[in-house]
């Protein structure tokens, strides 16, 4: 789950579009499963699957007009390399431990993160439906991320059972 | 280090799409050298598609039902019945993509049909259609076929090619196992990317033209208008070449991989045998007390009971920028033969910068050749080319040279070839 929650935020990256990143993630497991590849280790297999989605990702792009800024690849590739040496195991405790924060979350500001990257609405057409302005969008999702973050800290911290 | 909070509302304006140039630059640069932004921005990313697979679910979470007892009436069941066939029929012609076929267009000089099923032609004509798992072989070096894609879409192969319609997913996939070939993609609506493997390579485009030379250990892509996108296979690593770019493709992962700008034309070649990068067909013979290079014929079956002797020798194999084709150009060879018997002397040739345009030969009596055994030097004038397809101009002057063959109908010639030039027109012609 959580390697998985890595490749599609690395696709989203590009593309920006949840269910795009969704697909692409389906994409390349698909390929990782047909093409029979083998590799060396986990590692090796993590490096291939954010390379492929980072392709699949920008042929997307190419595919759409109005397009948005992909990153320059030498970011996205930093991006990359820093989730693939985030330890494995790591993963799956953050993934679900974000799943639970979420759950935790006020209405009202779970609302605004369906709006912004569930139905894919820029920050002015979500400042347009909540009747509010742009700068507010972005402080409150910018504090929203970071409660996020400490939240699932603190639930990493708390020893399990 | 922590950001601020002016620093997390620019990284969450650039993944909005709305900053000015400055602004995506000071973007950029925060990311480059601090890990801490790039840690936000990974968060952030990770949260957007967590926060979409969690509604995801939920809309998909089944809702309890409401209960009502069914009344059957039979028209409504009879109009709801024909309703939903014009709507799956109405959905299924809509959503069926075109199927991912080549018909034949033009086609000159033996070739093969390997039908997906295994059943061989030996004879393909136009009009003949490709579909996933067939497999169209050109079996000589004059030999050429055109293929429509569908959306507009056009390639060729040329001289010993064999391309494949593999089934990729979303993509047309063709796989050009050895050969030459030349694709215009066209972008259309709906229609699909272009993608062609090769030995050491895969090459995906939208909308370009580019040529692809694919041999088992190299594979060399030239883009001439558009982009391509090319991955070596032997370790991931991908390039976008652009137009007037190429790539080489190495099988070897310690050879550069990198999109360079295709150098300029220049009006000779010579195709470098003592460096060995220039022989595409034949095979190397020991150096005997007159030749220290020596390159022998090879047989190539191209039809049932017809077989050639075939040495030929590539421009862009041999590293070399490309050779522009002028009228006063001529192709000279050094050879020996062992009988007396005429030998044939072939190019291929292309737009420059372009698509495939066409093979000229030129015959070579044994006059010309001396006596059997001894070794030959013939320089034939491009007026002496003959073109191998009606629809050619007489001369390929202003075109771009692609490749030189030399062919024998006879094993006994043992034909061998010491060197192969293209020269410029003479000073006064």
């Amino acid at each position: 789950m959580g390697q998985r929650d890595r490749v599609s935020a690395a696709a989203w990256l590009v593309v920006r579009d949840a269910h795009a990143a969704e697909d692409i993630f389906q994409n390349v497991a698909l390929k990782a499963m047909t093409k029979g590849a083998q590799f060396e280790s986990g590692g090796a297999l993590m490096s291939w699957a954010f390379i492929t989605a980072r392709r699949e990702g920008i042929d997307w792009l190419r595919r759409r007009k109005n397009a948005p800024v992909c990153l320059d690849e030498t970011i996205l590739e930093l991006l990359e390399q820093e989730w693939a040496d985030e330890a494995l195991g790591q993963a799956g405790g953050r993934s679900q431990a974000l799943r639970d924060c979420l759950g935790e979350l006020p209405a009202k500001s779970r609302d605004l993160l369906k709006r912004r990257y569930f139905d894919g609405h820029a920050c002015e057409a979500v400042a347009e439906q909540l009747g509010t302005r742009l700068d507010a969008i972005y402080k409150r999702l910018s504090r929203l991320h970071q409660t996020l973050k400490k939240c699932i800290e603190t639930k990493l911290e708390q020893p399990a059972g | 280090m922590a950001l601020s909070e002016d620093q997390n509302e620019l990284l969450l304006r650039h993944l909005n799409g709305q900053l000015g140039p400055s602004d995506e630059a000071k973007a950029a640069e925060l990311l480059r050298g601090d890990a801490g932004a790039r840690a936000f921005l990974r968060t952030v990313a990770e949260q957007a598609v967590v926060v979409a697979d969690v509604e995801r679910i939920g809309q998909h979470r089944p809702q309890p039902a409401r209960v009502a007892a069914p009344v059957f009436r039979p028209w409504k069941w009879a109009v709801a019945v024909a309703a939903a066939f014009v709507l799956l029929a109405a959905f299924v012609i809509a959503t069926t993509p075109p199927r991912h076929v080549a018909k034949v267009s033009a086609i000159l000089g033996p070739c093969q049909f390997i039908a997906a099923d295994g059943k061989v032609r030996d004879e393909v004509k136009v009009g003949t259609v490709l579909r996933v798992g067939d497999t169209i072989r050109t079996r000589s070096s004059s030999a050429w076929v055109k293929l429509d894609l569908n959306g507009g879409s056009l390639m060729t192969i040329a001289g010993r090619s064999r391309l494949r319609l593999l089934n990729v997913d979303g993509r047309r996939g063709f796989q050009l196992a050895y050969g030459n070939l030349w694709a215009t993609v066209a972008q259309t609506a709906g229609a699909k990317l272009v993608s062609i493997q090769t030995p050491t390579a895969t090459v995906e485009a939208e909308a370009a033209q580019f040529d692809v030379e694919a041999h088992s250990s190299t594979t060399i892509v030239r883009v001439n208008n558009g982009t391509a996108n090319v991955v070596r296979l032997a370790d991931g690593q991908a390039a976008d070449v652009v137009a007037d770019h190429l790539a080489v493709v190495a099988i070897s992962r310690n050879r550069p991989f990198a999109a360079t700008r295709q150098p300029e034309p220049v009006n000779q070649w010579n195709c470098r045998l003592h460096a060995g990068s220039g022989a595409v067909s034949g095979k190397w013979l020991p150096p005997d007390e007159k030749n220290s290079v020596r390159l022998g014929a090879i047989p190539l079956l191209i039809g049932k009971k017809t077989t050639l002797y075939v040495a030929s020798f590539s421009v862009q194999c041999s590293s070399s920028p490309p050779v522009l084709i002028e009228s006063g150009s001529r192709v000279r060879i050094r050879g020996t033969t062992q009988t007396d018997g005429p030998v044939y002397f072939g190019i291929t040739t292309q737009r420059i910068k372009g698509v495939f345009f066409g093979k000229y030969t030129a015959k070579v009596g044994a006059g010309m050749l001396g006596q059997a055994g001894e070794p030959w030097q013939v320089e034939v004038p491009l007026s002496q080319f003959k073109p191998e397809a009606k629809h050619l101009p007489g001369s390929p002057a202003g075109m771009e040279l692609s490749d030189i063959w030399i062919v024998s109908q006879d094993e006994n010639a043992e034909l061998e070839i010491h060197r192969v030039e293209f020269l410029p027109k003479e000073v006064g012609q």
